[in-house]
């Protein structure tokens, strides 16, 4: 199978990078296709955790986009509360069987560090964001605190 | 398995007398040589041979003094220190043999390794293939390789109608492409005793008929000195049951991976690929596992001149494959599905219907002026909203199929069978909602409210059941 033999490449390839803010990658049991990691932002509000997501391939990867979803819930506006995320390299329009798990994980912290109002999952949050930004951070903060994992120690 | 081991050892300890001590790769080749004059003779030749033996040994036979003689294969005159090796001819082969012309004597190597210099010189127009040795498994001493010439001939791929349709077990087993030669005939008379007055220099070259000139040397062809060659490919895998066998068409996306390019998809580079008209490329297990995935989802576009057809996988504009042969490589279970695809897309665009009752899919052009449609299975329905046959608005539509329709029989099977479609019907109709454009039944199992159709790519949303717009975007993208 293509899709295996891609993914094996590419998991090799983020364990060997060792990234600083996508860590801890783990493998389903027997299953290649299931990924989970922490995500660990690196600008605040959400520099104060870590968050646990998890990545599913689908069977004819790379011809059909991953999925990605949070299992650690997070005051995001464009993460809802299921841990669904909006990220357009991965939507079903713009992806390219050539972009990289590396390239998605990538984009992930970027909207992760950096949310974008303009195409909320959370209208409300969303809101908050735009019109009164230090009560979002403030509130994102004790949230990260509350829900959030544990920083990796390095 | 016992019996074919017996079999097996009587068949090497045959070849082995006939061989002698000879190279075990120096197999006969049976061949047929044409004189332009109608007569036939079957040779069976050594490959060690060159082209100046054979003439010597069919002279007497063709009735055609050695010195005087051409031979002719694939639009080139042989020279005579060609050995026949070198020429790249199957089992069953038809070579040419002509009276010289006298002085003209041109200097003439096989059509096969001209295509691969042009390659090397120039290649991005033409798809070539360096020869693979055919006993790639056996350890051969390398220092008897270096000795020999490393034989450099064109090979190309192709889609053969006598390997390939024949039942390969699995109907949901990927097909493999054939190798195939490059061949080229008179285009006026068909017969291959033509020399071509040049070499072609791109693939338009070779794919279009009547691009390059030659010299016909058929008794009685119309053309004569003046004719228009016209290229065609024969299949290298098996052995023709007759000259006139229908030829192969060349899937000329496919070539060998000569720079090493990594798949697109699973990143290795691997020795046969698939190269886009943009240049990217993929191997052939990643080409079929993208055509299974765009079947299956029905992603496959209906293009005005090319047909149904994918773009690279990237989907960069202006990729698409243009010859469509390059399909048959599915699975034959999703090919057929592709044919149904195709026409089923085909009869939507130009304006039909496709009969919805259950099991039919009757492609059906419907009169302008008539919204009600009998199709040949004896359902009745609406042309615009695809539901029984209604009086009134589609949207109150009430299903008078049964009672009303003076020409209707209830057959109890049939009744009962009417009931359990009635039970989907409502679970389909509580499940979807139509697509505002094409009527598909539609689903929506998570996300946002932005529908795409997976048959007519109408944007839609689920809440309107109008066109997508900006304002649907503001006011209830997300529900």
């Amino acid at each position: 199978m293509a899709a295996s033999r891609r993914i094996q490449k590419e998991l090799n390839d983020i364990r060997t990078a060792g990234l600083k803010s996508f860590r801890d990658v783990n493998v389903g049991e027997n299953n290649i296709l299931y990924w989970t990691g922490l995500i660990v932002p690196e600008n605040p509000p959400f520099n104060k955790g870590a968050f646990r997501i998890e990545i599913t391939f689908p069977a004819e990867y790379p011809f059909k986009p991953p999925k990605i979803a949070f299992k650690t819930k997070i005051y995001h506006p464009n993460i809802d509360e299921k841990g669904q995320v909006c990220l357009p390299i991965i939507s079903a329009e713009n992806w390219k069987p050539a972009t990289k798990t590396d390239q998605v994980i990538q984009a992930l912290i970027q909207l992760v560090n950096d949310p974008e109002p303009d195409h909320p999952l959370r209208a409300d949050l969303a809101e908050e964001y735009t019109k009164d930004k230090k009560r979002f951070f403030k509130n994102a903060e004790d949230y990260t605190k509350k829900y959030g994992e544990k920083r990796p120690a390095d | 398995m016992f019996l074919l081991d017996f079999f097996w050892s009587l068949w090497e300890s045959i070849t082995h007398i006939l061989t002698f001590s000879r190279n075990p790769q120096n197999n006969k080749l049976s061949i047929h040589v044409k004189s332009n004059t109608g007569s036939s003779v079957d040779v069976d030749l050594d490959p060690q041979w060159d082209i100046g033996t054979l003439k010597e040994a069919i002279a007497p036979k063709i009735g055609l003094p050695a010195d005087d003689m051409e031979i002719i294969l694939a639009g080139k005159s042989l020279d005579d220190s060609t050995t026949i090796a070198e020429c790249d001819l199957g089992e069953q082969s038809v070579l040419h043999a002509v009276k010289s012309h006298g002085q003209r004597q041109r200097r003439s190597r096989p059509l096969n390794q001209i295509m691969s210099d042009l390659v090397e010189e120039n290649d991005a127009t033409l798809t070539t293939v360096s020869e693979v040795p055919e006993n790639q498994d056996s350890v051969q001493p390398p220092v008897a390789d270096s000795e020999e010439k490393q034989q450099k001939n064109a090979h190309f791929y192709v889609y053969c109608s006598v390997c390939m349709t024949k039942s390969t077990g699995n109907p949901a087993t990927p097909l493999k492409p054939k190798e195939g030669k490059l061949r080229v005939r008179c285009f006026s008379c068909k017969s291959g005793a033509i020399q071509l007055d040049s070499d072609p220099a791109s693939w338009s070259d070779v794919l279009e008929p009547a691009r390059v000139s030659g010299d016909c040397q058929e008794q009685g062809c119309s053309d004569g000195p003046v004719a228009w060659a016209e290229f065609f490919f024969k299949c290298a895998e098996h052995v023709p049951k007759s000259e006139n066998e229908s030829a192969a068409v060349p899937l000329y996306l496919i070539r060998a991976n000569s720079r090493s390019t990594p798949c697109l998809a699973c990143m290795d580079v691997l020795d046969t690929v698939v190269v886009f008209s943009c240049a990217h490329t993929i191997c052939l297990d990643c080409f079929n596992d993208y055509m299974t995935s765009k079947i299956r989802e029905r992603k496959f576009v209906l293009d005005d001149n090319v047909g149904y057809s994918l773009p690279c996988p990237v989907g960069c504009e202006g990729s698409l494959i243009t010859e469509i042969h390059h399909f048959r490589l599915l699975a034959p279970n999703l090919y057929n599905l592709y044919q149904q695809f195709a026409t089923e897309d085909f009869v939507l665009k130009s304006g039909g219907v496709l009969c919805p009752h259950p099991n039919c899919g009757m492609g059906i052009y419907p009169d302008d002026d008539c919204n009600t449609v009998r199709c040949t299975c004896g359902y009745v329905f609406c042309k615009r909203c695809l539901q029984g046959n209604h009086i009134g608005d589609c949207d109150n539509a009430v299903d008078i199929l049964t009672g009303l329709s003076p020409s209707y029989t209830i057959d109890p099977s049939r009744a009962a069978q009417s009931k359990w479609d009635e039970a989907s019907h409502r679970s389909i109709r509580a499940g979807t909602k139509p697509c505002p454009k094409c009527r598909t039944a539609t689903e929506r199992a998570g996300g946002c409210m932005h529908m795409v159709c997976t048959r007519c790519d109408f944007e839609w949303c689920w809440v309107c059941q109008t066109s997508w717009t900006r304002s649907c975007m503001g006011s209830h993208w997300f529900g």
